[in-house]
């Protein structure tokens, strides 16, 4: 991706608003934006990424995470500000042009979503475990899972996924 | 249908037509949908639990830059329906705030933050009353009552079994014991929202909520609007978990519906955790006291119950929480045991709380919790197993239909054989014997069981009173399916169960039945999905549909073929004569035909492939049933309790989507760990709820929850297609086994469970005080 600022046409500045640059997904977005936004809602609703949701912004339930450069993060605990110049990447970003992504057919394979609204934070937590190189085992995917909420599953179809989809990556 | 159908799809683990999209991040919420020029409303909510409303000053908020309006109940005079206790709550507080989080005012404006900014500058002068928070005392109308005009208590009632008293009285033995059930509540991880979209041209509405009853959504607005049932449209999206409480009907709905008809513009609220903790329905929240009388064998010969249920301040329409609560508990109350006799007492009352209403399993929890406890209680007394008092209580194969002495007449089920297989996958006497020697380690292992009855598919429910559900199907001329449903799913797949019963009906691919839900202009009218009703009524009306469709196919292909209709067979997308596989059509050119090259139908048929079923069980409910076991080791020096393994044994009938029915289990499961272990809305003396975070009111984590094993018994029900519904066994048994198992692990101190959640810090109390008299004694 080689796309720079300044082939973004510049966004009139609303009173109170700040100017950034946000890389999304590979992109970058050249918004106005007052300094209290929160990423979560800057994603959401300023550059229309849904796939990523709010549960609580309470910092709580992760349904909000992305990739900050890579680690997760919790989109409703920052502000889109801080995010300038950062590399971001949301459910979206992870997604193949068509299809799924090994994680995600693995999370359809063993029917780890019902609701689908934790998934998306799901989907990124569970991506970063995998690319971490770290020993993926039901208690590191517990682990890694357990600042990420979902009332729906309890869990074990979702560990059981990210668990194959782990041994099908070592393939 | 007299051939013999070969399901190819019901009963097998088909992946989900529904997971893609939302994998990828692209399936749309309600706050997914953004049209020009919305609005968004904030609310100001009472941080009172009780107090007049002396003023309201909005003179501030409204000078704050994008805000359209501020609305009090002046401005939004509508108050829901007061039947049939005659308390309504208004949409906007009236006069008086009755619980924390009550809404008094809304302000509309251009985004939510400003909306945000504006509430925080309206000036309200309270009159503080003294709140009413404990239910015993609510009984007595103290300190007061919470509406004025009407006592506190708002329904007494009670049931007595013919002979109860003789029964009880001559019975050898008694035993007493009093259950607490903290307020709890459903949590979706999707808050509850709504968007109104008006048309100026038709004055037409269109409200997208996440709502699991979306025609009850749509005649309730209608309704208190004074609009015409048709000029509203209701559209429920992909909904992020219902679990009950987005059954309900919520003043914010009105608020945000009339303040987009009265703008003329989109006008959307989407609440935050705060608001919904506080103001999402309630659950549980009611106290039993039990006596008990058996006889030296362990066999319980009479229960009595007296119950005391808190509804909050308000009822919602139509599911006032606390009657709900206390009438499955009670009806409930002797489960899967042959308990001749009952005497059950009720009584609800208004408090100031916020309104009580459905969560997953309803009563169902309390009751099952409340019938266990009490076999775990006799065993205790008896020194006998646990497991032996068990089966000498369990209703047998030969005793159906059961009739139980709250005139439920329960359906076959398999009762016994459930216990005796979950027993058998933890090895329970190898269990007992380590257990032994654990404890003189110094280890705390505990076993709980609950052996649990779900009614499921009832006439009526949270989802309303409507006994059927329907299902139109119009098969394309494509040979693709369109089905439309009125149930209400939040995450139960039925984009996937309906279609594998509509393409085994039609002998066609199940990934060519779309089906759709969730808007009234599309969908028949239902009842939507509450009560484990959509699974048996909707999966009825399924396969009604998927019959009739096939008539006319069959019909169609016999005409074509020149055969007779009975030879005729729809399987793996074409009809053919038995026997004969040569001579046959597919099913896509039966479907062309049939609308686009009429001549070559039979005479007499009309043109097109459509029908509309609906279907109503022959029962008034079916019953599903199972065994949960759970085996907790408990850390008697933090209290802190952790779940070592989980099996389930279950019978639902005939499974549609076995991985289905298991990711409902472990849901279920999962929030029954919470509900015994985690989950409490506390409320403070004064009516403040201290709760207001998922800081505060903790849902169990993947570390929380443990590995389950989940077997499956199918024990057909009467119903089309031998379903029973299953949505809400798993919560009903959870907290139960649960509790018994922290009982049971903790029985060298005398502990027995009465009150949930259980919080660390009783036991360590109880351990404590056991060591202590232990010591003096
Ligand atoms: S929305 Fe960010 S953690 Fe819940
Ligand atoms: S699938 Fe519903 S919250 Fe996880």
């Amino acid at each position: 991706m080689s796309e720079t600022t300044q082939e973004v046409s510049p966004v009139e500045t609303r009173e109170g608003t700040v100017e950034i640059t946000l890389k999304v997904n590979g992109k970058s977005h050249r918004i106005a934006v007052e300094p209290r936004m929160l990423l979560s809602d800057v994603l959401r609703h300023e550059l229309g990424l849904t796939g990523t949701h709010v549960g609580c912004e309470q910092g709580v339930c992760g349904a909000c995470t992305v990739l900050v450069e890579g680690e997760p993060q919790r989109s409703c605990l920052m502000f889109a500000v801080q995010a300038e110049g950062r590399e971001i990447t949301t459910v979206e970003g992870l997604t193949p042009e068509a299809g799924l992504s090994p994680l995600q057919a693995a999370f359809e394979r063993h029917h780890a979503l019902q609701c689908g609204f934790c998934t998306p934070g799901m989907i990124v937590t569970c991506e970063a475990l995998l690319r971490s190189g770290r020993p993926v085992t039901e208690e590191t995917v517990r682990e890694a899972i357990s600042g990420n909420v979902c009332r729906c599953t309890g869990y074990q179809f979702i560990v059981d996924a990210v668990l194959d989809a782990a041994k099908e990556g070592a393939r | 249908m007299s051939e013999v159908l070969k399901p190819q799809f019901t009963g097998a683990r088909v992946t989900r037509l529904e997971d893609a999209r939302l994998l990828r991040g692209q399936a749309r919420y309600v706050d997914d949908f953004e049209y020009p020029g919305t609005l968004e409303v904030a609310f100001l909510r009472s941080n009172r639990a009780a107090a007049r409303i002396q003023s309201v000053d909005v003179t501030e908020a409204l000078a704050v830059p994008g805000v359209k309006a501020v609305w009090t109940f002046a401005d939004c005079p509508i108050t829901l329906p007061d039947r049939p206790f005659q308390v309504g709550q208004p949409v906007l507080a009236r006069d008086e705030v009755r619980f924390v989080g009550e809404p008094v005012a809304a302000v509309i404006a251009d985004s939510r933050y400003r909306a945000e900014d504006a509430v925080e500058k309206i000036r309200v002068q309270y009159e503080p009353l003294p709140a009413v928070v404990d239910s015993r005392a609510a009984l007595a109308d103290q300190p007061r009552r919470v509406h004025e005009h009407r006592p506190n208590r708002f329904l007494h009632k009670t049931h007595v079994t013919d002979g109860f008293n003789e029964a009880f009285q001559s019975a050898p033995h008694h035993l007493e014991l009093t259950f607490r059930w903290n307020r709890q509540t459903g949590v979706t991880m999707e808050t509850r929202g709504c968007l109104a979209l008006p048309d100026p041209v038709s004055g037409r509405l269109t409200v997208y909520a996440g709502h699991q009853s979306p025609h009850g959504l749509r005649g309730m607005l209608a309704r208190l609007l004074k609009l015409p049932e048709h000029q509203v449209r209701v559209v429920v999206p992909e909904v992020g978990g219902g679990f009950g409480i987005k059954a309900m009907f919520y003043p914010e709905y009105v608020v945000v519906a009339e303040a987009a008809r009265r703008l003329g513009r989109p006008v959307k609220w989407i609440g935050d955790r705060m608001e919904s903790l506080l103001a999402d329905a309630h659950a549980r929240d009611a106290i039993h006291e039990v006596a008990v009388a058996y006889d030296d064998e362990g066999r319980i010969l009479a229960v009595r119950d007296h119950v005391i249920g808190d509804t909050g301040a308000y009822a919602f329409p139509g599911f006032p929480g606390a009657v709900g609560e206390a009438n499955w508990a009670t009806e409930m109350l002797t489960g899967p045991y042959k308990i001749p006799h009952v005497s059950i007492e009720i009584e609800c009352v208004f408090s100031n709380k916020a309104p009580l209403g459905p969560y997953r399993g309803v009563g169902g929890p309390i009751g099952a919790q409340v019938q266990e406890a009490i076999v775990d209680a006799v065993a205790r007394a008896l020194g006998k197993d646990p497991v032996e008092v068990r089966r000498a209580n369990l209703i047998g194969p030969e005793d159906f239909p059961y009739h139980t002495p709250t005139g439920k007449v329960y359906d076959p089920g398999s009762y016994g054989e459930s216990l005796e297989r979950a027993l058998a996958l933890v090895d329970y006497e190898r269990f007992r014997k380590d257990q032994e020697q654990w404890r003189a380690q110094g280890r705390y292992v505990g076993l709980g069981l609950c052996v649990f009855v779900e009614p499921s598919a009832m006439a009526e429910s949270e989802a309303g009173s409507i006994p059927y559900e329907a299902v139109t199907l119009r098969m394309e001329p494509s040979g693709v399916v369109t089905a439309a449903v009125g149930t209400g799913p939040t995450g139960q797949g039925h984009e996937t169960t309906f279609a594998q019963l509509i393409a085994d009906q039609l002998g066609i691919d199940v990934k060519d039945v779309v089906v759709l839900h969730g808007d009234t202009d599309s969908a028949p009218f239902g009842g939507g999905t509450g009560g484990s009703r959509s699974g048996t009524i909707g999966g009825g009306a399924a396969i009604r549909a998927g019959q009739a469709l096939r008539r006319k196919l069959t019909q169609l292909a016999a005409h074509l073929l020149e055969a007779a209709e009975e030879d005729i067979r729809l399987e793996a997308g074409k009809a053919f004569v038995a026997g004969v596989p040569a001579r046959s059509i597919t099913i896509r050119d039966l479907a062309r035909t049939a609308y686009t090259d009429v001549a070559r139908l039979p005479e007499g048929m009309q043109p097109g492939l459509e029908v509309v079923a609906r279907y109503q069980p022959p029962g008034a409910a079916t019953y599903s049933n199972g065994t949960h076991l759970a085996v907790v080791e408990v850390d008697v020096e933090t209290g802190f309790v952790k779940v070592l393994d989980y099996v389930v044994v279950n019978d639902c009938g005939v499974l549609v989507n076995p991985m289905i029915v298991e990711g409902q289990i472990h849901g279920g499961v999962a929030q029954g760990i919470g509900s015994a272990l985690l989950e409490e809305l506390r409320y403070d003396e004064n009516g403040q709820l201290t709760t207001t975070s998922l800081m505060d009111y903790l849902l169990p984590t993947a570390e929380d929850v443990p590995r389950m094993r989940v077997e499956h018994i199918q024990t057909p029900s009467a119903s089309e297609g031998g379903i029973k519904g299953m949505g809400e066994g798993s919560l009903i048994a959870a907290p139960g086994a649960i509790a018994a198992a922290v009982s049971d692990a903790l029985a060298p101190f005398g502990v027995f469970v009465t009150e949930l959640p259980i919080r660390p810090q009783q036991i360590v109390a109880w351990v404590q005080a056991a060591k202590t008299e232990a010591q003096a004694g």
